[in-house]
């Protein structure tokens, strides 16, 4: 019976145990805010809105790769556009992709700067 | 009683047979129990049998004669974690373990709502009926999702999103569609529940004229201990294997209804980052711990399906409802760790397909859960609850004293 009950209070320790950490954390560390930038006054607003950008930026990045290559529509805003306001890997993509455990493939073709000095916020 | 009341008036009693019972019996897998003559090495080898008017005993002599409700009405039945200690030891053969599988299996039917379901689901015939309307309705919910969110007033955006389920089945979706049927089916469960309950005050034995030996609170809470523990279900000897598998299965598939419970209220939970709900990262806790209880619960499935295919003489007979039970569950587990695979493999339109397969199996199993093996969480809580109430308490094997000295 008391091995019974060891097994009990293991197996109720490891299935709570994520409660503790999600607390813990939500304690500890803050959720990363998008680090907005915005160097330049003709950029009032992005492409699309906060929202939009924020659950389906790579759709849309997805869609403007198969307009350029398929279709040879070329005038519209792709990956090179994000870093006129958002200059840096490292203060904008990677704070929520290594929140979220992503690793994107994006930047192996792609030149974007790891970090960039700041610009005006 | 009737027959008790005659009985204590040494009247003689006619007893009728029910013949029905008897052959419905016989199907489900207690063929032997007409070779019992009443010698009670069952009773006195049993280890969770109480010392008063123990089990397996009594139920073989009212199998023999079809006494459906005495069987139906009896807390005893669940009492029995079918241990096979009886089977193992009975002269004759009759399997008295095995037997009190089958009156379980009959007393989950008897107390389905609505009755036909539970006719449905012991029945391999009707399979392609009862996956066929997880499918439908599970179709008919993708198809008038635009409808309902133009009703609604949901907006998102529904163009393709790279690596999501959600332009298919949105998470608004997904937890009205399976919260909804599972309020229906927790519903006909409390309805089998509350009958079975109301009987076992009136009928069941321990019962008495006495008051309760314990409040109803306390009663619930040592049940529930005796249930996490598997106190009872570990002091089997002959079929040991049975507790440990269960115990990846039972915990196994509470890590994963607590990760569920936990990524549904996900959005409105202040302790999760609500910034990010969705999705987990792999290395996040909660993924570890649902990937964690999904494998210790498929472990613990195909360990009960390989002792039932390979140690027949110690799992017992087992029978379509025992196979129909830990395959679903299986399935539930395997199919969902398919999915995952497929979606980290990024395989379109694969994962989809997966993942619906995977939803008509978790339906299935929620749905049927009135009706099926699965059931047996509620009625044998309910019993142990019972016995707890009513000051039944478990006994010392006659038997197996000795060996323990």
């Amino acid at each position: 019976m008391k091995a019974n009950k060891i097994v009990v209070a293991v197996m109720v320790l490891i299935i709570l145990s994520p409660i503790a950490f999600s607390a813990a954390s939500r304690l500890l560390t803050e959720s990363p805010k998008p680090f907005l930038e915005r160097p330049d006054a003709k950029y009032e607003n992005c492409i699309r809105d906060t929202e939009y950008m924020r659950f389906h930026h790579m759709d849309y990045l997805k869609e403007v790769r198969e307009e350029y290559v398929r279709y040879g529509i070329r005038d519209q805003e792709g990956l090179n556009s994000c870093k006129e306001c958002h200059a840096s890997r490292e203060r904008f993509c990677n704070r929520c992709h290594n929140t979220v455990d992503l690793n994107v493939d994006c930047f192996g073709c792609h030149y974007y700067p790891e970090t960039a000095p700041a610009t005006s916020n | 009683m009737e027959i008790a009341e005659q009985t204590s008036q040494g009247k003689p009693v006619w007893i009728e047979p029910d013949l029905d019972f008897i052959r419905a019996l016989r199907k489900r897998g207690g063929e032997s129990f007409k070779q019992c003559f009443q010698c009670g090495t069952c009773s006195a080898t049993c280890g969770l049998s109480p010392d008063t008017e123990a089990f397996p005993r009594k139920e073989m002599a009212w199998a023999a004669w079809g006494m459906k409700e005495r069987l139906v009405t009896n807390p005893d039945i669940w009492l029995c974690h079918q241990c096979n200690d009886c089977s193992l030891r009975c002269p004759r053969g009759a399997r008295p373990g095995d037997v009190l599988a089958a009156v379980r299996q009959m007393s989950v039917a008897h107390y389905s709502v609505p009755r036909f379901l539970g006719r449905w689901v012991s029945q391999p015939k009707f399979i392609p009926v009862l996956l066929g309307i997880p499918a439908l309705l599970l179709g008919l919910a993708i198809l008038a999702r635009e409808p309902m969110e133009a009703v609604l007033g949901i907006s998102h955006y529904t163009s393709d999103i790279v690596y999501s389920y959600s332009p298919w089945f949105p998470h608004w979706l997904l937890n009205s569609f399976f919260g909804f049927f599972s309020l229906i089916a927790f519903l006909a469960m409390s309805a089998g529940v509350a009958r079975y309950w109301r009987i076992l005050k009136t009928t069941g034995i321990g019962n008495g004229a006495g008051p309760p030996a314990k409040a109803l609170g306390p009663a619930v809470v040592s049940a529930l201990k005796s249930i996490f523990g598997h106190d009872r279900f570990t002091q089997c000897t002959t079929a040991t294997a049975r507790s440990f598998s269960h115990v990846f299965v039972f915990f196994g598939f509470i890590a994963l209804t607590v990760v569920t419970l936990w990524v549904i209220t996900g959005r409105y939970n202040p302790l999760i980052q609500t910034d990010f709900v969705y999705p987990f990262g792999f290395w996040s806790p909660w993924k570890i711990l649902a990937n964690l209880g999904g494998t210790a619960a498929l472990f613990g499935c195909v360990w009960m399906v390989w002792e039932r295919l390979e140690r027949r003489e110690k799992a017992g007979i087992s029978t379509y409802f025992d196979f129909a039970f830990v395959l679903t569950l299986g399935l539930v587990v395997f199919t969902g760790f398919v999915t995952e695979g497929m979606h980290y493999l990024r395989l379109v339109p694969h994962r989809h397909v997966a993942y619906f397969i995977h939803l008509v199996f978790v339906f299935a199993l929620l749905i049927y859960l009135p009706y099926s093996k699965f059931a047996h969480i509620f009625y044998r809580t309910t019993a142990m609850v019972f016995a707890e109430y009513s000051g039944r308490k478990m006994g010392d094997p006659v038997l197996n004293r000795g060996e323990r000295e």
